[in-house]
């Protein structure tokens, strides 16, 4: 969380903080804990379809099908990855490849929504969310979750339309790599999504 | 040249004395006062709900009001004072004080802190807009399912209670970042984490509980208004839901939030006693880890709220074990506090009054508190007078009180004058009196059963004179509180200046003006040792004017464990745009109780246009 390769003197007894930096490493610090307590906000809700399953009268539902959320989860990796790339650029002084990145981004994010409505459309043909509380849990955590990414697209696009990425000299990633972390936590989500709430339920149902 | 240096600082940092200056500004000493202000007057209605059901109860069969009526009237009173009043109070105290006592210039996030202020405000302000439509909550301030389904909880009042909470939790959330980036960010060169002063031990726990406690708030509210207004079976056992997610959720919340409410209080109180003792605390390092200890532990005992729904023997067993370990930590507390005392030279001022009185009342609180954690005892009072007893005794012993107390140690500092200290004590003796007057006796109530939330009773049940003695003690409470406010308008006016440091006190806020200039001290302080003000060292020695930064508005950052500086902060400017965005959020939520979706979708994207308007970065030319 400190500022990038800056000599800085401190002096032992405290009394001349002879430094020059612009700490820009606050709103870094705060999106940490934003994202911890989004992903606390998550984990309850996992407790909750847990919980809710523990009184046993889910039995007769079939898991849901596996084909699109393994797509969306490839979507949304390979958005990650193309994102951490980008990040990179960025950090290197290439804004370009770095917008470039952004961009793509983008464009896989919203894809992933586009494929959620497909998604949506098959898996509501077995179970809605007034069906059962299997219905009520499982909708209510993989909309809340594409509730997120149209959260993360938000920051996306305004870091990609920010005239210049940077407030000061120093950083010029900042506000990219602050995007960029919430990002990476949306996929994380994903991950734990697909495999609680597809991938679990349907070794359940083979073994 | 100083007089030139302070105008120029004045310069930078000074809000206006407008309308917009009003509304734009960030200064975390305006909005500390504002938060105290507003919970003060949440108090105060909440106070006016509870005496009118102290009336309804003071005599068997009484007619003032009816059931429903009753069930609103309690509810909100629950939710005003444990919600609107008990936590923001605290991060009122906390925003005004803590840059101060850590001698920064302001909040890590200066607009973020106006817009929590804000959004606080607006969620009250929505709530109280429910009993002008006549639907105010009516399930009891945790709201158990099944009572607050739709079913049994037709109209609007749990959708307020539901989008109130969340919306107040945004706020609570925002403050806690904000304190926690705050206070392990900003401290002043020097002040090392064994060094902090004990209250920011106490903020800085309490911000970490908020953090990974609110969320289950939340779930269980969206939950619970899925379940009201979509159609969804989260907690109807008839679909595979089950009503007790609701308890778990809510009571994993639940119990944490009373050390939010609880925590910084004795944090305060840890400022206090060793001030008015003369003499630094005893065992600083075990009160700093006990404040810790309790938050962690606090997360290990919400099932004790649930010992009469029949859980498993050995997660009762657990929960119980927990529940009484959490009082060793509080013990310490405790033991640490009298033994400053005992040590010490006491000077008995209001402030420390109100502190003493704090101490008595949670040994009786946590006494009677602990005799719940025995399981076969629980069940016997459960659902009684007792409990009620218990959480008064323990909120109002453990919150109230030290709230007191902080103000009547810290309003000097906000206003520059000193209040009565004479009409405080009488204040203190007429609040511990009908404190003592109006609780005690019901715990006497709870033994001979009389159950909780029942508007009124039979006349042959051995209730009536009890319950008589009960509502004149809530009257007597509430003169007592009177008496107070009464003093602080008085002291506007009239107290004596404070100067400086009226208390003698050892922290970094106490050598700042009173009341502080927007940029508090001219020279930003360094620190060596616990106790600045008390030892042979000039925090504000600065010959070559290294610490003034009066280019802009700045403030150090330094290292969280050693408190090095490694930069500076620049601070935002004034600006309405919070406020513009807290009125955004306020009509999303309002809209939803409403189930006006296409209108919050409506808010929705105005709340990110506004909120992409708030994070614009300025072009370096801007910069200084």
């Amino acid at each position: 969380m400190s500022p990038v390769a800056v000599d800085i003197p401190i002096h032992r007894d405290h009394a001349r903080p002879a430094v020059r930096v612009v700490d820009d490493g606050r709103g870094t610090f705060g999106m940490v804990l934003f994202i911890t307590t989004e992903a606390t906000l998550f984990l309850m809700l996992f407790v909750a379809y847990y919980y809710t399953h523990t009184s046993g009268r889910w039995e007769h539902e079939q898991p849901p099908k596996l084909h699109y959320a393994i797509v969306m989860l490839i979507v949304l990796l390979t958005s990650s990855g193309v994102l951490h790339w980008g990040e990179k650029k960025v950090k290197q002084a290439r804004r370009a490849a770095g917008r470039f990145a952004l961009l793509g981004t983008i464009l896989l994010g919203l894809g992933f929504l586009v494929l959620t409505f497909f998604e949506f459309r098959e898996t509501l043909q077995h179970v809605t969310p007034t069906t059962d509380a299997y219905g009520s849990t499982f909708f209510t955590l993989v909309s809340l979750h594409a509730a997120h990414v149209v959260v993360g697209l938000s920051m996306l696009i305004w870091v990609l339309i920010l005239p210049q990425w940077e407030p000061t000299r120093e950083t010029p990633h900042r506000p990219y790599h602050n995007a960029a972390m919430y990002w990476h936590f949306v996929d994380t989500v994903w991950v734990f999504l697909v495999a609680l709430l597809y991938i679990v339920p349907n070794i359940y149902n083979a073994v | 040249m100083s007089t030139a240096v302070q105008q120029r600082l004045l310069d930078l940092w000074e809000s206006p004395k407008t309308l917009y200056g009003a509304l734009a500004t960030v200064d975390h000493k305006t909005i500390g006062k504002r938060y105290i202000i507003t919970a003060m007057a949440f108090l105060i209605i909440g106070g006016i709900e509870a005496l009118l059901i102290r009336l309804q109860l003071a005599r068997p069969q009484q007619n003032l009001m009816g059931p429903e009526m009753y069930d609103q009237m309690f509810t909100m009173h629950g939710i005003t004072m444990i919600f609107w009043y008990a936590q923001p109070v605290l991060s009122g105290l906390a925003v005004f004080i803590v840059p101060l006592m850590i001698g920064a210039r302001d909040m890590a996030f200066p607009r973020f802190n106006a817009f929590t202020y804000w959004a606080y405000l607006f969620s009250g302000i929505l709530l109280y807009a429910s009993p002008f439509i006549g639907q105010s909550p009516n399930g009891g301030w945790f709201a158990y399912v099944p009572y607050t389904n739709l079913k049994y909880s037709p109209g609007y009042g749990m959708d307020f209670y539901n989008f109130c909470l969340i919306l107040l939790t945004i706020a609570t959330t925002g403050g806690a970042i904000n304190f926690i980036v705050t206070i392990l960010r900003l401290r002043a060169p020097g002040m090392a984490i064994s060094k902090m002063p004990l209250f920011l031990y106490s903020t800085l726990t309490i911000s970490f509980i908020t953090i990974f406690a609110l969320p289950a708030l939340t779930a269980a509210n969206i939950a619970l208004e899925l379940d009201r207004r979509f159609f969804t079976h989260f907690f109807d056992p008839a679909h595979g839901g089950n009503p007790l997610l609701w308890q778990q959720l809510f009571w994993f919340f639940g119990h944490p939030w009373v050390y939010i409410v609880f925590l910084p209080a004795t944090g305060m109180i840890s400022m206090i006693i060793p001030t008015f003792s003369r003499r630094p605390i005893v065992g600083y390092p075990y009160v700093a880890m006990s404040t810790v200890l309790t938050g962690v532990t606090g997360f290990g005992v919400w099932v004790h709220h649930m010992f009469a729904v029949g859980e498993g023997h050995l997660s009762m067993s657990f929960f119980s074990a927990a529940s009484m370990t959490i009082s060793i930590f509080t013990a310490v507390q405790v033991f640490a506090w009298l033994a400053t005392m005992w040590k010490g030279r006491t000077v008995l001022t209001a402030s420390m009054h109100f502190a003493v009185g704090f101490v008595a009342l949670i040994i009786i609180g946590g006494l009677n508190g602990i005799v719940t954690a025995v399981i076969p005892v629980d069940w016997q009072l459960h659902d009684t007078y007792f409990v009620v007893s218990h959480l008064h005794y323990v909120l109002v012993g453990a919150n109230m009180f030290p709230v007191f107390a902080g103000l009547y140690y810290w309003i000097p500092k906000m206003t520059g004058r000193l209040l009565d200290e004479r009409l405080g004590k009488t204040s203190f003796w007429v609040i511990f009196i009908g404190l003592n007057l109006a609780f005690f006796p019901m715990q006497l109530l709870g033994i001979r059963g009389m159950p909780r939330r029942i508007y009124t009773y039979l006349p042959n049940l051995g209730w009536n004179s009890l319950n008589m003695i009960i509502t004149v003690g809530a009257f007597i409470l509430a003169i007592g509180i009177l008496l107070t406010i009464i003093n602080f308008f008085w002291s506007l006016r009239r107290g004596a200046l404070a100067g400086k440091n009226p208390w003698n006190a050892d922290t970094l806020e106490w050598s700042t003006d009173s009341p502080p200039q927007p940029y508090g001290s001219v020279h930003l302080p360094t620190v060596v040792t616990r106790h600045p003000l008390w030892d042979e060292h000039d925090e504000e020695e600065d010959p070559n004017g290294e610490r003034i930064l009066d280019e802009d508005r700045l403030t150090f950052s330094s290292t969280w464990l050693d408190a090095e500086v490694f930069a500076l902060a620049r601070m935002p400017e004034d600006t309405i745009v919070p406020l513009l965005l807290a009125i955004g959020f306020t009509a999303l939520f309002g809209f939803l109780i409403f189930k006006l979706l296409w209108f919050a979708l409506g808010a929705l994207i105005y709340n990110l246009i506004v909120t992409g308007i708030w994070f614009w970065p300025k072009h370096e030319s801007e910069l200084a």
